[in-house]
């Protein structure tokens, strides 16, 4: 398997790389302030929980807007891509009934699309932290292995749900609900370490790998510490067998997904 | 003449299994197992092409023409049984190919010729050949929603007739377009069957079609073969069969 995943990825990465291209292009060149909206989506939510946490529930946390930045960028990037996964066989139909292509190269694509969005979501981040002066420290760099985990996660989660989202119809919906509550047990607007009882913020902080990265993230950029390195490290493990099990999972079924449309 | 075997088929057998798509508010609300119902759409199909041979596929309605190109292009492997393409690259051309509805026609023929196995540069260097057989005018620089669907078939023949795999699988395409784009397109055709270098299997109900470009005809019926072998012989006994 994994001779035939090197393969074609070489052979199909070019033509992911080019749609996103085009995605993106395309995003740019349909209205003028689209683009825009990339950065101000995340500004707007960071407004609207910096609101609800600093003034309904009067909490204090350092360099909020930021904390909450980080939060919502890493969580957009795994929760759109998974949602959006559900329905990417059904949605490409035109390709996937037409050519042979494999179907993660579909959730590669959108990988690229969403990586590229939350690039500018980190400048923006660097921008505010020199903005607030956020004193910097060697950990800051601990930030990359946490990019590369979130991303190698969101690609096997992704493998995964794409293949069961042929299957079940109804899919979509119990997505939904299940990444709604892990939106809110991932701490992206509250401080898990501050406002959660033990063993309950053990629990959470370990058994949920959006917020344990996004924590850790917080820690190594904002708060001159470092990051849960052992969680990061177990993570990183079960990222990669996720990713393994679920390209297993759609090279021994994608030849009956068009059967099933 | 002995020549080299570009595509064998070898024994196929292809199942749909209806009813396989599941819900879990229906499994929850019926919790009897839903029986699936297994269609057989090949029933142990084989032939061999030779390079440059020109196959037509008739049959009625039903009786797998469609899947059995779709199993030759690779969109899903058989059940059972063996495709062999000895290496060459296939593309499968077919009314509206599936195109990104927001990009523009340019941006879509790179995209639909990297996904048949083109390289971004082979693509580009077509590019101008491309977009003057498709004869679009400035609709090639607009999204692809913005397209009739008789432009949009224009455009998919075009990249892959222009592309040209070495071996191409015509599913009732040869009608696509207003009448001057018809004769060009069936030109087109006519010239890449006479080229040596190309395998056609062309699906299509029109006799004269059939009788005019191909140089054998399968006749598949309920998923097997009926008949094959020298082109008038075969039409002229399916066409029998089917006036009766």
């Amino acid at each position: 398997m994994w001779n035939r995943f090197i393969k074609d990825l070489k052979a199909y990465f070019p033509y992911a790389r080019f749609s996103a291209k085009s995605d993106l292009k395309a995003e740019v060149a349909s209205s003028y302030l689209n683009w825009l909206w990339w950065i101000l989506d995340p500004l707007l939510y960071m407004l609207v929980y910096s609101f609800i946490t600093v003034i309904v529930f009067q909490s204090k946390v350092d360099y909020f807007p930021i904390f909450v930045f980080i939060g919502l960028t890493l969580w957009n990037f795994f929760s759109k891509n998974v949602q959006g996964s559900v329905k990417m066989v059904r949605q490409n139909s035109g390709i996937v009934s037409k050519v042979y292509i494999p179907k993660y190269i579909l959730i590669l694509q959108k990988l690229i699309v969403s990586g590229f969005k939350m690039m500018i979501c980190w400048a923006l981040i660097v921008i505010m932290m020199a903005f607030y002066r956020v004193p910097l420290t060697w950990n800051v760099l601990y930030i990359f292995p946490i990019l590369v985990e979130i991303v190698l996660l969101t690609f096997g989660c992704s493998c995964i749900i794409l293949h069961f989202g042929v299957y079940v119809d109804d899919l979509f919906n119990v997505t939904q609900v299940v990444l709604r509550l892990i939106f809110y047990m991932s701490g992206i607007f509250y401080s898990i370490g501050d406002r959660v009882p033990e063993p309950y913020k053990t629990i959470m902080l370990t058994c949920n790998p959006v917020s344990m990265l996004i924590e850790s993230g917080r820690r190594c950029l904002l708060y001159e510490s470092v990051p849960y390195r052992k969680s990061i490290l177990v993570w990183g493990v079960i990222s990669v067998l996720l990713c393994v099990a679920g390209v297993h999972l759609i090279y021994k079924n994608e030849n009956s997904y068009v059967k099933v449309m | 003449m002995e020549r080299e075997i570009a595509l064998e088929v070898n024994n196929i057998w292809l199942r749909y299994k209806c009813l396989s798509s599941y819900s879990i508010k229906k499994s929850l609300l019926r919790l009897k197992k839903a029986d699936t119902k297994v269609f057989e759409a090949l029933k142990g199909v084989s032939f061999s092409l030779q390079k440059g041979e020109i196959l037509g596929l008739v049959g009625k309605n039903g009786s797998g023409k469609s899947t059995m190109l779709r199993a030759i292009a690779g969109i899903f492997s058989p059940d059972e049984g063996t495709i062999d393409l000895h290496g060459n690259t296939v593309s499968l051309l077919s009314i509206g190919v599936g195109f990104q509805r927001e990009l523009t026609g340019r941006e879509n023929i790179v995209l639909s010729g990297m996904l048949l196995g083109f390289s971004e540069e082979q693509v580009r260097s077509k590019m101008d050949e491309i977009i003057e057989f498709a004869a679009l005018g400035e609709f090639i620089d607009m999204p692809v929603k913005t397209y009739s669907s008789g432009m949009h078939s224009k455009l998919a023949f075009s990249i892959v007739a222009i592309l040209e795999s070495d071996i191409i699988l015509v599913d009732e395409v040869l009608s696509v377009g207003d009448s001057k784009f018809k004769r060009k397109s069936y030109n087109k055709m006519k010239q890449l069957i006479n080229d040596q270098n190309h395998t056609v299997v062309i699906v299509s109900h029109n006799p004269d079609t059939i009788k005019e470009l191909c140089t054998s005809v399968l006749w598949l019926h309920d998923g097997k073969v009926r008949m094959i072998g020298e082109t008038n012989e075969v039409v002229n006994a399916y066409e029998d069969f089917m006036s009766k």
